[in-house]
């Protein structure tokens, strides 16, 4: 007969053997994928046909196109947490994946959207790239200025080595990436709109804002130099100037200033004569930077008008300009019932969010407002 | 210690450069399960739980993200300023989602103490009552706030 005490060594023993050997196995199967599993050679069928891949299976679809020269958005370099690097895999995509499901709608889903960080080619596939993402290219460059605007915005500009010109449209963005360092054990990328004008072409200029812990900026802050080596894609977005005569209204506040000062360098470059008015929202005087450039030019150009304003000017501030938020600016400066107005707006989703608020309550609909949303 | 697969997953990206610069969890010697059972006695001595701070928390950061960036009393006590930050930020545990970045500073103006909260913050206070760990910029303590948010 067995004791009680001997039956609960055994059921114990019986336990710890159970879980060990499923460890065991689990921790095979992960080194069998990585080491003996050979998906061999897949096929990737982009666009019904338009462009056809082989690649070495095994490896995820993003780092799989990034291999053969297409580059997708990505800002957290793969680790599935920035939601950037969506794809529509029409086929072989096999099931969704925890780790896809948070960062996916209901209707992405349903269109067979997925992250493609987090897929493995293990088959062949089939996907949709949007057209305007095959001129995205890898650059090379060396940080040739950075120039403090406010306490806590800097603007930098690299001179492009390899290529040696970037062609792109004012409004768009790059991804610049932030090398391992002692805060990062990996490289990340993050996206940055350009600030220079697309015909100042062997360089790229990007303004960029301090957030506190972040990877990037506190990268650029505290550790980037002047004649650094430094590596991004681009060009990415759809943020840019309609072909159309309308008059605009831009909104920005912080960084969100740099697709504009690239844009109105690049209409006066141009020739483009479309009446705009910029309004800039600042907290205190300390946030406010490009005043006297813009000021300038728009005593040299007829069609432009800038209204920087204050939210809550410090008492040395000595502020005369516009006081309040950027939004109640707008709401006084722009009359209702224009459905002749374009709005561009960039910064914060709060002020993005707000503005556009204001810009439906004076009938401007939504096809006419152009947003590029930091969030 | 021992832990399982998915709580060591939790605590490296809890860990500095992982999802942020400086990590969760500061200098705090202490192991996560002691950080968040102590919070959870000191908000339960209060008479509070986890979820009525973090309510309270994210109603005070929409009053601040209104006003886009200017200082804005929560209370007689309380100033709170939104800064916005680009690009959003995961849970440390998996498959909870991402959350905007940007923070709202809490200044007691008696004492002029301030604390750093985020959108990230309150999901952690609200669902895992993780109010970081000591010497993280994002570090909450509880017998600071609970003065301040006058809940009882």
């Amino acid at each position: 007969m067995v004791q009680p005490l001997s039956l609960w060594l055994v059921v114990l023993v019986a336990t710890g053997l159970t879980c060990m050997l499923t460890t065991l196995l689990a921790g095979l199967l992960l080194l069998a994928e990585r080491f003996l599993v050979n998906y061999g050679p897949c096929a990737i069928d982009i666009n019904s046909g338009d462009r056809q891949l082989t690649v070495e299976g095994g490896q995820t679809l993003l780092a799989a196109l990034k291999s053969e020269g297409i580059f997708i958005p990505s800002a957290c370099g793969g680790r599935g947490t920035c939601a950037y690097c969506k794809l529509k895999i029409t086929d072989g995509a096999g099931p969704l994946l925890p780790t896809e499901e948070p960062l996916l709608t209901k209707d992405e889903i349903a269109a067979d959207v997925r992250i493609s960080c987090q897929v493995k080619v293990r088959n062949d596939l089939k996907i949709n790239i949007p057209q305007e993402l095959f001129s995205i290219r890898e650059y090379r460059g060396v940080v040739k200025r950075i120039r403090d605007l406010t306490h806590d915005i800097k603007e930098l500009r690299i001179a492009l080595t390899e290529p040696e010109t970037l062609e792109f449209s004012a409004g768009q963005y790059i991804q610049l990436q932030a090398p391992a360092y002692d805060k990062s054990p990996e490289s990340v990328y993050r996206a940055y709109s350009m600030s220079n004008p697309p015909d100042d072409n062997r360089a790229v200029e990007t303004i960029i804002r301090l957030v506190p812990g972040g990877i990037c900026t506190t990268w650029v802050f505290r550790y980037l130099t002047e004649g650094d080596e430094i590596a991004f894609s681009g060009p990415y977005g759809e943020f840019r100037l309609s072909e159309t005569d309308n008059e605009m209204v831009w909104i920005a506040g912080g960084s969100g200033m740099s697709p504009f000062w690239s844009m109105i360098r690049h209409m006066k470059t141009a020739g483009i004569e479309r009446k705009t008015t910029y309004f800039f929202g600042a907290v205190a005087k300390r946030d406010l930077f490009f005043v006297d450039e813009l000021t300038e030019l728009a005593d040299e150009l007829p069609w432009f008008e800038f209204i920087p304003a204050l939210s809550a000017p410090a008492d040395g501030d000595h502020w005369t300009g516009e006081t309040g938020l950027i939004t109640e600016i707008v709401n006084r400066h722009v009359t209702a019932g224009r459905n002749d107005l374009e709005a561009y707006l960039c910064g914060s989703a709060g002020m993005i969010d707000a503005a556009c608020k204001v810009l439906a309550d004076k009938g401007i609909t939504e096809d006419r407002i152009f947003y590029d949303k930091f969030n | 210690m021992k832990r399982s697969p998915y709580d060591q997953q939790v605590l490296d990206r809890m860990a500095p450069g992982a999802l942020c610069a400086e990590g969760f969890l500061g200098h705090d010697p202490r192991d996560l399960s002691d950080i968040i059972a102590a919070d959870d006695a000191a908000v339960a001595a209060a008479g509070l739980i986890h979820t009525q701070i973090a309510a309270k928390l994210a109603e005070w950061m929409l009053i601040a993200i209104t006003e886009l960036g200017r200082a804005v009393e929560l209370t007689d006590n309380v100033t709170g300023v939104w800064r916005e930050g680009m690009g959003r930020i995961p849970s440390p545990w998996p498959g909870e989602g991402v959350f905007p970045k940007g923070e709202l500073q809490l200044t007691d103006r008696r004492t002029g103490r301030a604390m750093l909260v985020t959108q990230l913050s309150v999901h952690l206070i609200g669902t895992h009552g993780f109010y970081q760990g000591r010497g993280s910029p994002y570090r909450i303590e509880p017998a600071e706030l609970i003065p301040l948010l006058e809940l009882a």
